[in-house]
C-alpha cells in the first residue's frame, strides 16, 4: 500500500520508495526515506493533494506522486 | 588574476525555504528587504555590503529557497548555477547555511550537501525557540563537531543576537579559501545516505529538555531515543496550531469556500475601500491644476503644465490607493502562509486544465504586475504546465488596468461604489475564468501547441502560519507602490507631452494670434474644436478611424489605445488630455474627466462618444488585449522564443477587437446606447 491508499488521520511508516517513479528523487528529497513515520493530516477538495505530517514539516503532495511511496501501518508488520 | 584579487569577498546565504536567510539578509545588511514564505518566491537575488558597524569588508548576498543541491524547477537550477559560480560576483568564500531546527532532520540535508561540495561553511540553526516549546534543544558543539564546520545558534531577526555570528563570518573569511567540486552525481541513493546519517547525527545533537535532568543519565538517555525514535513524540509533530488552523482551512468543505470567500473580498476591497481616499485625491488634483492655471494665466505653457502633466498625472494618482490595497492584500496573505495552502486547495482542479498548484501565486502575482508573475511561473517544474501558466498570466487584470477600469466604472456607475466594486470583482472572475477555458483550450490541443515532456508533480512545503508582521508588508507594499509610479510616471510624462504637442500642432498659434474676443467661451471652444481636428493627433487618429468606427468609438480613443502600448494607464492620462484639450471649457475647472467624456461627441454627428455600450466595449477590450510591450519582452526571454508571445498577441488582441465588437453592437441591439 501506499500513502494515497491512507484515509485522513491515518499514521504509517515509509517501507520503501519506488525509484522507478519519475518524481521519487524529489519525494526522497523532502525527507520521505523508508522508516519514517508519516500521518495524512487533511486531504483536499477531491482527495487530491494530501497534506502529510513528516519530520516535523506538514508537506502537500499529489496522490500522484505519493504513489511511490510504499507504506505499512504501524500494527501489521 | 587581478581581477580575482580585487573582487570583493562574498558570503552567500543558502537555506530550504522560510529557514530565516532573508530575515538574517535584513538583519546583516540593514536593509529591509522583503521576507516571503511562500516556497520560491525570492527570485530575484538580493546583495547587499553589511551593515557598517559590523566591520565586514565582504558582499552579502540572499538566494530563493532550496530543499536540495539537485535542481528540479528552473528557478532551482539558476540558484544552484549561481551558488557554484555567479556571473558577476563569482564563487562565494564563504556560505551561510540557515537551518530551521524545528524541522531538522530535513533542512540539515542541504547544509550536509553543500558541506559535502567543499564550500566554507557556517550553519546557522533558526527557530531556536520553536524547538524549545517542543520542549527540545540542538547541541550546537556536538553538531560543529560531527559536521567539521562552525555551527551557531541565533534568531536572526534579533540584532543584538547577531555579534558571535559576525564574528565567525569574519574568522572565516580571513582563513584561505578553499576548492568547490561540483558535485552533479546526488542520485536518490545519496540522499538516502545523508538521511540515514542525519537520523544518526540527530539522535546525538538533539537534547530533550524534559528528560534531561533526570537522575539517571542512562535512563534519560534511553528515553530520549525512545522519544525521537518512536511515534507520537512531539519532535515528530508539525506546529500544534498550524494543524488546528489548518483542520478549517483545508477542510473539504470550508477550504475551498473559504479560499473563494479570500479571493472575493480582495478583489471587492479593492473598490470598497479605495473609494474614499480616491476622491480625496481626485478634488486635490483639480484643486491643484486650476491653482497652476490661475497662477501662470492662460498661456501655452500654463495648459502643457495644467492639463498635460498635471492631469495626466493625477488620474493616475488617483488609483494609486486602490494599487496600494491590492499589494497590501497579497502581502498580508504571503507573509500570514496561506498562500501554499491556496497553491494545494487549488492543485487538483487546475491540473485538469493542464496547470498546476504551482501555477496560483504566479496568477495571483499577475493581478499586480505580469512581469513579476511571469518570472514567479519559473518555480513551476513541468516545462509545459510552466509554459501554459506564461501564457494565460496576460488574462489576469494586472493593476495597470485598474485606472483604466476605475474611469469606466465611474463613468458607468457614476456614486455607486458599491456596485462598481461588484462589477470590478466579476470582471477579475470573468478574466480568470476566461484564463481558465485557454488554458482548457489549449492543454486539450497540446500535442500542437505545448508539445514537451510530461512528468507533472505537485510537492510542496505547507509553512507554519504567523501573523503577518505588519510592518514588514507596508514597507513592502511602500515600495511596490513606488515602484508602480516610478514605472508609470515618466512613461506617463513623456506621452503625456507627446500627445499634448501631436493635439496642439501645427495650429497652435492659430489661436494665439487670432483677433477674435478671447473670452467668449463659445468661440473658445469653436476654435479648439477646430485646431484638434486639424492637428497631428487627428491625422494619425483618422488613419485608425475604419478600425474603430465598428466599436463605436472615433480617432481620440484610437490615439489612446495606440498610447497604451507603452503602458495601459497610459489609456487615461491620454484620455484626460485629449478630452480636456477638446472639450475645455474655462468657466468650470473642476469638471471631472467623466464629465468631459459624457459630454464628448462624435465627429459631426452628434452622437455621444462615450456611452453605456462603448464603455463596456472598452472594458471588455482592456480585459482581453495584449497591450504590454515589457510583457511581450519577458514572454519571449522566458519561453525562449517567439513563438508563444506571437501567439499571444494574434489570439488575445484579435479576440479582443471581436468581443468589444460584439459586446457593443449586442448592447445597442438591445437599446442599451
Ligand atoms: N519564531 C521564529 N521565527 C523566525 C526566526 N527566524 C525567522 N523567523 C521568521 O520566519 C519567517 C520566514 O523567514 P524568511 O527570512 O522569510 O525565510 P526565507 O524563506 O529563508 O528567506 C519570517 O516570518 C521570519 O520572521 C526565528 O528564529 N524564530
Ligand atoms: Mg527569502
Amino acid at each position: 500500500m501506499t500513502v494515497a491508499d491512507l484515509h485522513s488521520g491515518q499514521t504509517a511508516i515509509i517501507k520503501n520508495i519506488d525509484f522507478s517513479h519519475p518524481s521519487s528523487c524529489r519525494v526522497v528529497e523532502y525527507g520521505f526515506t523508508p522508516g519514517q513515520e508519516l500521518q495524512v493530516i487533511n486531504k483536499s477538495i477531491f482527495n487530491d493533494p494530501l497534506s502529510v505530517s513528516l519530520r516535523g514539516a506538514l508537506i502537500a503532495i499529489r496522490k500522484q506522486d505519493a504513489r511511490c511511496i510504499e507504506v505499512f501501518l504501524p500494527n501489521e508488520h | 588574476m587581478s581581477i580575482d584579487t580585487e573582487r570583493k569577498k562574498l558570503v552567500t546565504l543558502v537555506g530550504p525555504p522560510n529557514s530565516g536567510k532573508t530575515t538574517l539578509f535584513n538583519t546583516l545588511s540593514g536593509k529591509k528587504h522583503k521576507t516571503v514564505n511562500y516556497p520560491g518566491a525570492t527570485i530575484e537575488y538580493s546583495i547587499s555590503s553589511f551593515l557598517e558597524q559590523f566591520d565586514i569588508d565582504a558582499q552579502l548576498m540572499d538566494s530563493p529557497g532550496i530543499i536540495s543541491l539537485i535542481p528540479v524547477s528552473p528557478d532551482e537550477k539558476v540558484t544552484i548555477d549561481n551558488l557554484y559560480n555567479h556571473p558577476e560576483f563569482g564563487k562565494p568564500d564563504v556560505v551561510v547555511v540557515t537551518v530551521d531546527t524545528s524541522q531538522f532532520s530535513r533542512h540539515l540535508l542541504l547544509a550536509r550537501q553543500i558541506l559535502d561540495s567543499g564550500f566554507r561553511t557556517i550553519v546557522v540553526l533558526t527557530m531556536n525557540d520553536l524547538l524549545k516549546e517542543k520542549s527540545f534543544e540542538i547541541d550546537e558543539m556536538m553538531l560543529s563537531e560531527i559536521l567539521g564546520c562552525d555551527v551557531i545558534k541565533c534568531d536572526p531577526r534579533d540584532v543584538k543576537e547577531i555579534e558571535p555570528l559576525v564574528k565567525l563570518i569574519k574568522d572565516n573569511l580571513e582563513s584561505k579559501t578553499v576548492q568547490v567540486h561540483k558535485r552533479d552525481k546526488h542520485t536518490e541513493e545519496d540522499i538516502l545516505c545523508i538521511y540515514r546519517e542525519i537520523e544518526v547525527l540527530e539522535k546525538k545533537v538533539l537534547k530533550d529538555l524534559n528528560t534531561e535532568h533526570h537522575e539517571n543519565p542512562l535512563i534519560a538517555q534511553a528515553n530520549k531515543e525512545l522519544v525521537i525514535a518512536g511515534r507520537g513524540s512531539s519532535i515528530k509533530m508539525p506546529d500544534s496550531l498550524t494543524m488546528k488552523i489548518d483542520s478549517v482551512l483545508l477542510h473539504k468543505v470550508w477550504g475551498i469556500f473559504i479560499f473563494l470567500s479570500i479571493m472575493a473580498l480582495m478583489f471587492t476591497s479593492i473598490f470598497w475601500v479605495a473609494s474614499p481616499v480616491m476622491d480625496l485625491v481626485d478634488t486635490g488634483i483639480h484643486n491643484f491644476e486650476s491653482f497652476v492655471n490661475m497662477g501662470l494665466g492662460d498661456n501655452w505653457y500654463s495648459d502643457l503644465l495644467a492639463k498635460g502633466i498635471i492631469g495626466g498625472l493625477g488620474v493616475v494618482l488617483v488609483f494609486l490607493p486602490q494599487i496600494v490595497i491590492l499589494f497590501f492584500v497579497l502581502g498580508l496573505l504571503e507573509d500570514s502562509g496561506y498562500l501554499a495552502r491556496g497553491a494545494m486547495i487549488i492543485d487538483k482542479p487546475l491540473s485538469m486544465l493542464g496547470l498546476n498548484g504551482r501555477s496560483f501565486v504566479p496568477m495571483l502575482s499577475g493581478f499586480a504586475c505580469a512581469i513579476p508573475a511571469i518570472l514567479a511561473a519559473r518555480t513551476i517544474q513541468n516545462k509545459r504546465e510552466r509554459y501554459l501558466t506564461i501564457f494565460i498570466i496576460p488574462l489576469m487584470s494586472c493593476s495597470a488596468r485598474l485606472p483604466v477600469y476605475g474611469l469606466l466604472l465611474s463613468f458607468l456607475f457614476p456614486g455607486k461604489y458599491f456596485l462598481s466594486g461588484l462589477i470590478l470583482s466579476l470582471i477579475y472572475i470573468t478574466g480568470v475564468i476566461i484564463s481558465l477555458i485557454v488554458a482548457g483550450i489549449i492543454n486539450r490541443y497540446k500535442r500542437a501547441i505545448l508539445n514537451f515532456e510530461d512528468n507533472s508533480s505537485f510537492i510542496m512545503e505547507l509553512p507554519v502560519y504567523r501573523i503577518p508582521k505588519l510592518m514588514n508588508v507596508f514597507k513592502d507594499t511602500y515600495s511596490n507602490a513606488v515602484q508602480y509610479l516610478q514605472k508609470a510616471g515618466p512613461t506617463i510624462v513623456i506621452f503625456s507631452l507627446i500627445l499634448w504637442t501631436l493635439t496642439n500642432f501645427p495650429n497652435r498659434t492659430v489661436n494665439d494670434t487670432t483677433d477674435m474676443p478671447k473670452g467668449d467661451p463659445s468661440v473658445q471652444r469653436l476654435i479648439e474644436a477646430e485646431r484638434i481636428n486639424n492637428s497631428y493627433a487627428a491625422n494619425i487618429g483618422k488613419v485608425m478611424e475604419p478600425v474603430m468606427k465598428p466599436l463605436g468609438l472615433d480617432w481620440r480613443v484610437g490615439v489612446s489605445l495606440i498610447a497604451t502600448f507603452a503602458a495601459r494607464e497610459v489609456f487615461v492620462s491620454s484620455l484626460a488630455l485629449i478630452f480636456k484639450v477638446t472639450e475645455s471649457d474655462d468657466d468650470n475647472m473642476s469638471r471631472s474627466l467623466i464629465n468631459e467624456m459624457k459630454n464628448a461627441k462624435i465627429n459631426g454627428t452628434g452622437q455621444n462618444l462615450f456611452t453605456t455600450a462603448t464603455a463596456a466595449g472598452l472594458i471588455v477590450f482592456f480585459m482581453l488585449a495584449l497591450q504590454c510591450i515589457s510583457t511581450i519582452a519577458i514572454t519571449k526571454k522566458e519561453t525562449g522564443g517567439w513563438r508563444i508571445p506571437v501567439m499571444q498577441i494574434i489570439i488575445y488582441t484579435g479576440a479582443a477587437y471581436l468581443f468589444t465588437f460584439l459586446t457593443v453592437n449586442g448592447l445597442r441591439f438591445f437599446g442599451v446606447n
